[in-house]
């Protein structure tokens, strides 16, 4: 399949005028700079990626909240906090913030990776199957920030000075790095070289 | 190519420099570095205490507390695999790491009322938390056994620790006050019964600066509970405070005679005197023991009443051995006491100089006082509480008996007591009172009574109504007497009444008769011949 780029055609990625370029030069629309790739797109890609793993450690390991219900105070790391949701009987947001705070970033850092190192080796393997992935981490990316809310909702309102506290802990930052992360990891990713040099039918 | 040989240099396809992104990921790196380092730093070694039960502990939440300042968290408490206690694993923080040694103790803080306080009531909201002594070791561990109670001395106090020993704990216990001046300066650390289960060892603690006052001289004492004696001088109560009247308590101080001795070493040992009066009694050097045989009952007298000596108490009975003489067929009771003659003082030691000086042994020594007199008593001391010692008192008057010395015994012999000899004088007395016949007096006077009784009521019966008859007519008679006498007055009473009048010129007749007759017998008198001649002429006699 003839690519754009193999007859000197790129689209503009913000108005998405198709304009013919040699891959330097702005959009004569909208002035937004036209490439037939995002620039260092695998370079960044990677660079988010693996600063996104390395936040994820400390973003689990560290203590995210402290709460201090008098007389009880408590330290919850993300899994502890779920764990304790589930124990005491809220199954269904315990559900949630599994999903929301673990399992969500740890796809996206698994399937970036899979996409970056598939993309590397200009592999051929389920071309269609990874689009579909990129616009799945795409849309669900977003939604992987719920602890950080979660947690800044409530030091803000609960503060009753003795009898309850709420204090973010360490791992907030952390955590928040790796969402962020990942968000820029996939949006500087282009998905159209997962097609690139692909000598398919 | 072409005829313009340009050699055109190619551009390197891409130089090795690392794009600047990279940076974010070296960001992250330094970033997490850091949280790990932090997380690191901040956590401590886990330690196992083990306790006898997890009352108030959870995992995951109790503290544990060093001068309650959060240390460490009990990860999990779990039983041991013999079941018979728990252990509870601390993750102890970065600063609560140096608590980990060999000699540190930990024990659960629980709301606690005792008699000296009220302790942990913070505990009451906050829940349980483990508190911690650290010790001065540096050799590190991590499984400990856990305390039942709070340590009653924790390392950071400063003082000094001894080691009391007596046959008699009485109420103390660990954490029972130590005293002096009335003030608590220590606590009993430990109580522990001796080997031979005949003393008790204690370990208490004076807290600096009154460790000074520990001295190699200072005597301690009990002071536990109410001290309520009763003996020979009365009753007296003594107490130290209401705390010690419960927990009990110890005391020390010196004996005002000793001199002043440098403060006692850490772990000296000593004894505790049973209360005040044993401590403050002079320590006393080699007690004699003497026999003393009474014939007399010895009531009122047993094991530890008083032996005196001209007032002063030297000794102490020990046993009272009841015994039988076959030949004289009595019994008789054997007082076997614990003298120390050293209680007289100088006294004693004259005697002892005038013993040595003329070369005579203790046993002569006390032939020689008991040749001058020396007898052993009972008395009375006390009537009202009926306490009796024994007396070593002077009877001149006894003839010298020997001393007997049997197995380095004395036998010191005795006189019957005087109380005994009163109270015979009283018995006496009341045998005698025993034999008045009081039922048959009560007897007669109850006879005589109603004797008494049955003519009063005859009196009553037959002789009142005659009687009242005879008063009747005694009064009528009263009456007609009244109107005699008044007829009686108006006849002979008044001037004009006829008998006044006869009586009146009666009576003048009769002076003028006894005036005739005394001129007769005055003319007889000068002439008594006319008693025969009859009257002579001449003159009438004047």
């Amino acid at each position: 399949m003839t690519r754009a780029t193999d007859v000197g055609l790129a689209a503009c990625a913000t108005c998405e005028l198709v304009v013919r370029t040699n891959g330097v030069g702005s959009c004569p629309r909208c002035g937004e700079p036209v490439r037939f790739r995002k620039r260092h797109a695998t370079t960044r890609a990677w660079a988010f990626v693996s600063a996104a793993a390395i936040l994820y450690i400390p973003a689990n390991t560290l203590v995210m909240m402290r709460t201090e219900q008098f007389p009880q105070h408590r330290e919850d790391t993300i899994l502890s906090g779920i764990a304790y949701l589930w124990s005491e009987g809220a199954w269904s947001l315990a559900m949630l913030v599994f999903t929301a705070s673990i399992v969500i970033p740890l796809v996206k850092l698994i399937s970036l990776g899979v996409l970056l190192v598939t993309t590397g080796q200009h592999s051929a393997w389920h071309r269609q199957g990874r689009t579909m992935l990129y616009r799945v981490l795409e849309v669900a990316g977003h939604w992987s920030m719920l602890d950080v809310f979660v947690v800044a909702l409530l030091t803000a309102v609960v503060q009753l000075g003795r009898f309850a506290k709420v204090e973010p802990g360490p791992a907030v930052l952390p955590f928040a790095g790796v969402v962020i992360l990942t968000m820029l990891a996939s949006s500087s990713f282009d998905p159209r070289a997962i097609w690139d040099r692909g000598d398919n039918e | 190519m072409s005829e313009h040989e340009y050699s055109i240099p190619i551009v390197h396809p891409k130089r090795g420099r690392p794009s600047a992104v990279w940076i974010v990921p070296l960001i992250a790196i330094i970033a997490a570095g850091t949280l790990a380092v932090r997380s690191y730093l901040h956590t401590g070694p886990t330690i196992h205490i083990t306790f006898n039960s997890a009352d108030g502990i959870e995992g995951g939440k109790s503290e544990v507390r060093y001068k309650n300042v959060p240390v460490g968290r009990v990860t999990s408490v779990d039983l041991t695999p013999d079941r018979q206690h728990i252990v509870a694993t601390v993750q102890l923080t970065r600063g609560g790491a140096s608590l980990a040694v060999t000699d540190s103790r930990f024990w659960v803080e629980r709301p606690r009322i005792g008699v000296g306080g009220v302790s942990g009531l913070g505990t009451l909201l906050s829940g349980a938390f483990i508190g911690v002594d650290v010790g001065s070791s540096t050799e590190r561990e991590s499984t400990f056994v856990g305390l039942e109670k709070p340590p009653g001395v924790t390392h950071d106090q400063r003082g000094t620790r001894y080691r009391l020993t007596t046959t008699d704990a009485g109420s103390l216990a660990p954490q029972s006050p130590v005293y002096v001046q009335r003030q608590s300066v220590g606590t009993i650390l430990a109580l522990d019964i001796a080997k031979d289960g005949k003393t008790v060892d204690m370990e208490i603690f004076v807290a600096s600066p009154y460790d000074q006052l520990v001295t190699e001289s200072t005597v301690f004492w009990n002071t536990s509970g109410l001290d309520v004696t009763l003996d020979a001088s009365g009753l007296r109560v003594n107490t130290e405070s209401l705390a010690t009247v419960v927990a009990g308590g110890i005391e020390f101080g010196v004996r005002p005679t000793d001199p002043a001795t440098p403060p006692a070493k850490e772990n000296r040992r000593f004894h505790l005197f049973p209360d005040y009066r044993h401590a403050m009694a002079k320590p006393d050097e080699a007690g004699v023991a003497l026999e003393m045989r009474f014939d007399e009952p010895i009531r009122g007298t047993a094991a530890g009443v008083n032996v005196e000596f001209e007032g002063v108490h030297i000794g102490e009975v020990l046993e009272i051995v009841p015994d039988y003489d076959e030949t004289t067929r009595t019994f008789h009771f054997d007082a076997r006491a614990l003298v120390f003659p050293a209680r007289l003082g100088p006294a004693y030691a004259k005697l002892v100089t005038e013993g040595t000086h003329r070369g005579l042994s203790g046993t002569e020594m006390l032939q020689l006082l008991v040749t001058r007199g020396l007898r052993a008593q009972i008395k009375s001391s006390n009537i009202l509480t009926g306490s009796y010692y024994i007396d070593l008192a002077w009877f001149p008057r006894k003839g010298p008996t020997n001393v007997v010395a049997k197995q380095g015994v004395w036998v010191v012999p005795t006189e019957p007591g005087g109380s005994e000899k009163m109270e015979q004088h009283v018995e006496s007395i009341l045998a005698k009172v025993d034999r008045i016949p009081f039922e048959a007096i009560g007897g007669d006077i109850s006879n005589a009574t109603h004797a008494a009784s049955s003519l009063l009521g005859h009196l009553d019966a037959n002789v009142m109504p005659a009687m009242q008859g005879v008063l009747t007519r005694a009064e009528a008679a009263m009456g007609a007497l009244r109107e005699s006498l008044a007829a009686l007055r108006d006849n002979v009473a008044a001037p004009d009444s006829a008998i006044q009048q006869t009586t009146r010129s009666t009576l003048e007749q009769l002076d003028r008769a006894a005036f005739s007759l005394r001129s007769l017998t005055d003319y007889l008198q000068r002439h008594p011949e006319s008693l025969v001649r009859g009257r002579a002429s001449g003159p009438e006699p004047k």
